[in-house]
């Protein structure tokens, strides 16, 4: 049985690439690029893979800013067939995001929304909860493995103590953690095919606030000695050395 | 202050009471029916059966947050937890601030304590957010003695049924009291790997713990083991880092650590960056290395 599923993805800055600036201790963003978020994309290959089972259509879409067209083609190019960018994301609000996602949705038909339990940057973890509630359907939360049949979705999920096995009728949201798949790298010429399709860019009608208000953001101090040794056995040497100080 | 904790991890519930110890009046509502929960001074400690969902268990608490005039709202950040806390957003209208691991409450100005940008950077904020998810380690974990009252109370059926539980192994280590922790990543390779490595942690009487990858997916560790950000929070004499690449949210975890040597054989890996000692190399030709110096 074919089914429509929407998918959640996230732009997010290349976090390995942010600098922190030494004497202020903030971090430089300016020239960070983008980058698809971790867990939309476990999100993205949880929908194509049920795609390449049961057919059907996915639909992405992404609250970001005009930046996002590069994380849409590669959504495309893993299997999504049409994208959707809301332009106006600010910074990271659990509840504008799930406004402005939840109003998209309720305008496309759906059996299934995806997306990740907990994305890497700002890791709120709150999506899942707000759009399942903002639109009224079920969550299946954190999934580690899905089986879709018959307009039933089921589920593991992993919590803390123990493993749940649940189920729910679509049209159901269902939130993806980390192990439930490795996102595929798409081969050359669909990156290129993804590249001439045409992305939906529209700009949200929600006005955006900030949760809080920012009295510092600072990275930690970090002042470890960063000696490193491409000379194995000298290294060897003075690890040891280490190690012996300290268990003594 | 009056306040409403909800959690579903008994080391966390533990923490939680400890820090608001001495702010306020607390009353704890849990899935978990553990007769020590009763010893850290909760005006009243409910136990939630039947469903376990977190749209069925937030229904519940919504409606007990109304009746009982909170305060504000204490959620363990765990799978469900987390979205206990954005159903009880939306459902009461309250604004909350997640993840957090330090907080305080002057009348309606909450300043609080959160990881931003993966782990990189520390952000402080100020709100008015009556709801809020704790990361673990916010506090020690010290009883207080006493008895709680206690009561049960029957979650009704939602839309989600849970058709198996299976019980997870309990913890087998406490990696927060380690001195010495070796610790391995998918660069490991493969499973038996870790018996590869286990002299070496025996000899430097360490303890063994690994990345998420080698915890979660590939389970060549358990779950209890993982170091970071939705692991555990260590901080030992050495971490030492074998066959991690060194991202921002396995750091998260390690950061306190006091001494950190990390081996890769990937020159530009950042956890060269985080560590006092690299060694690039092939962890298995560095390691028995080490141990001939031993
Ligand atoms: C919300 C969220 C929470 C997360 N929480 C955590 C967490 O708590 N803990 C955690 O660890 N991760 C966490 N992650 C995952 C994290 O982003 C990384 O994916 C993970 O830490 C990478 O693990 P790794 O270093 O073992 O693997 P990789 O990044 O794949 O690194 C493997 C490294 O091994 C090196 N290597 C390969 N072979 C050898 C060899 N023979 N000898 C020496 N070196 C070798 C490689 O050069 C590479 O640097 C989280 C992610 C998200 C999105
Ligand atoms: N701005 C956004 N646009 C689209 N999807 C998002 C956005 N922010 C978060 N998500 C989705 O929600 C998941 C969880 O994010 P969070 O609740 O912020 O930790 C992510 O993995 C994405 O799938």
């Amino acid at each position: 049985m074919p089914y429509n599923i929407i998918v959640l993805i996230k732009q997010i800055p290349d976090l390995e690439l942010i600098k922190v600036n030494p004497s202020t201790g903030e971090p430089i963003l300016d020239g960070v690029p983008y980058r698809f978020e971790n867990l939309s994309k476990n999100a993205v290959e949880t929908a194509v893979r049920i795609k390449e089972k049961n057919g059907g259509k996915i639909t992405a879409i992404l609250f970001g800013n005009d930046k996002a067209t590069q994380v849409m083609k590669e959504a495309y190019a893993m299997g999504v067939d049409e994208g959707f960018i809301i332009t106006g994301y600010q910074e990271s609000n659990p509840i504008i995001t799930a406004r402005v996602l939840s109003e998209k949705i309720k305008q496309i038909p759906h059996d299934m929304v995806i997306l990740g339990n907990q994305s890497a940057d700002s890791m709120t973890g709150l999506l899942p909860g707000m759009v399942s509630s903002l639109i009224n359907e079920p969550l299946l939360s954190s999934a580690v493995s899905l089986e879709v049949n018959n307009r039933t979705a089921k589920i593991s999920s992993g919590t803390e103590r123990e493993v749940l096995e649940m189920e729910a009728q679509m049209p159901v949201v269902i939130s993806v953690a980390q192990e439930i798949n490795e996102p595929r790298f798409p081969p050359v010429m669909q990156i290129i095919a993804a590249g001439r399709k045409k992305i939906n860019i529209e700009s949200s009608q929600i006005k955006s606030e900030s949760m809080t208000k920012l009295v510092s953001r600072k990275a930690p101090k970090s002042d470890r000695k960063r000696i490193v040794f491409e000379d194995v056995d000298k290294g060897a040497q003075e690890v040891a050395k280490v190690i012996k100080e300290v268990a003594r | 202050m009056k306040f409403m904790i909800f959690s579903d991890a008994s080391d966390l519930s533990k923490q939680i009471m400890t820090y608001l110890r001495g702010k306020g009046d607390f009353f704890l509502y849990t899935t978990e029916d553990r007769p020590e929960l009763l010893s850290y001074g909760a005006t009243k400690v409910t136990v939630l059966k039947g469903d376990q969902t977190p749209e069925s268990l937030s229904s519940f608490l919504s409606s007990e947050f109304k009746s009982n005039g909170f305060d504000s709202i204490f959620i363990a950040s765990s799978v469900i937890g987390r979205d206990v806390a954005s159903y009880l957003a939306q459902s009461l209208g309250l604004k909350a601030v997640p993840e957090i691991y330090d907080v305080s409450i002057n009348g309606s100005n909450v300043k609080t304590k959160r990881y931003g940008l993966g782990g990189k950077v520390v952000l402080e904020e100020e709100s008015d957010a009556k709801i809020f998810t704790f990361i673990p380690g916010i506090s020690d974990d010290n009883p207080s003695g006493g008895n709680s009252p206690s009561e049960s109370k029957e979650i009704q059926k939602g839309r989600v049924t849970i058709t198996a539980v299976k019980p997870k192994k309990g913890r087998e280590v406490d990696l927060e009291k380690a001195s010495i922790i070796v610790s391995v990543g998918r660069g490991l390779g493969k499973k038996e790997g870790i018996q590869q490595i286990e002299p070496f942690v025996k000899m430097v009487k360490g303890e063994l713990a690994g990345s998420r990858p080698v915890c979660l997916d590939y389970k060549w560790l358990s779950e209890d083991r993982q170091v970071g950000y939705s692991g555990r929070k260590v901080k030992p004499k050495i971490y030492i880092a074998l066959g991690i690449s060194g991202q921002i949210q396995h750091i998260a975890g390690m950061r306190d650590s006091k001494i950190v040597i990390a081996v890769n054989k990937d020159k530009s890996a950042p956890i060269f960056q985080e560590a006092d000692y690299g060694i690039v190399g092939d962890l298995y030709q560095v390691v028995p290395k080490i141990m001939s110096y031993l």
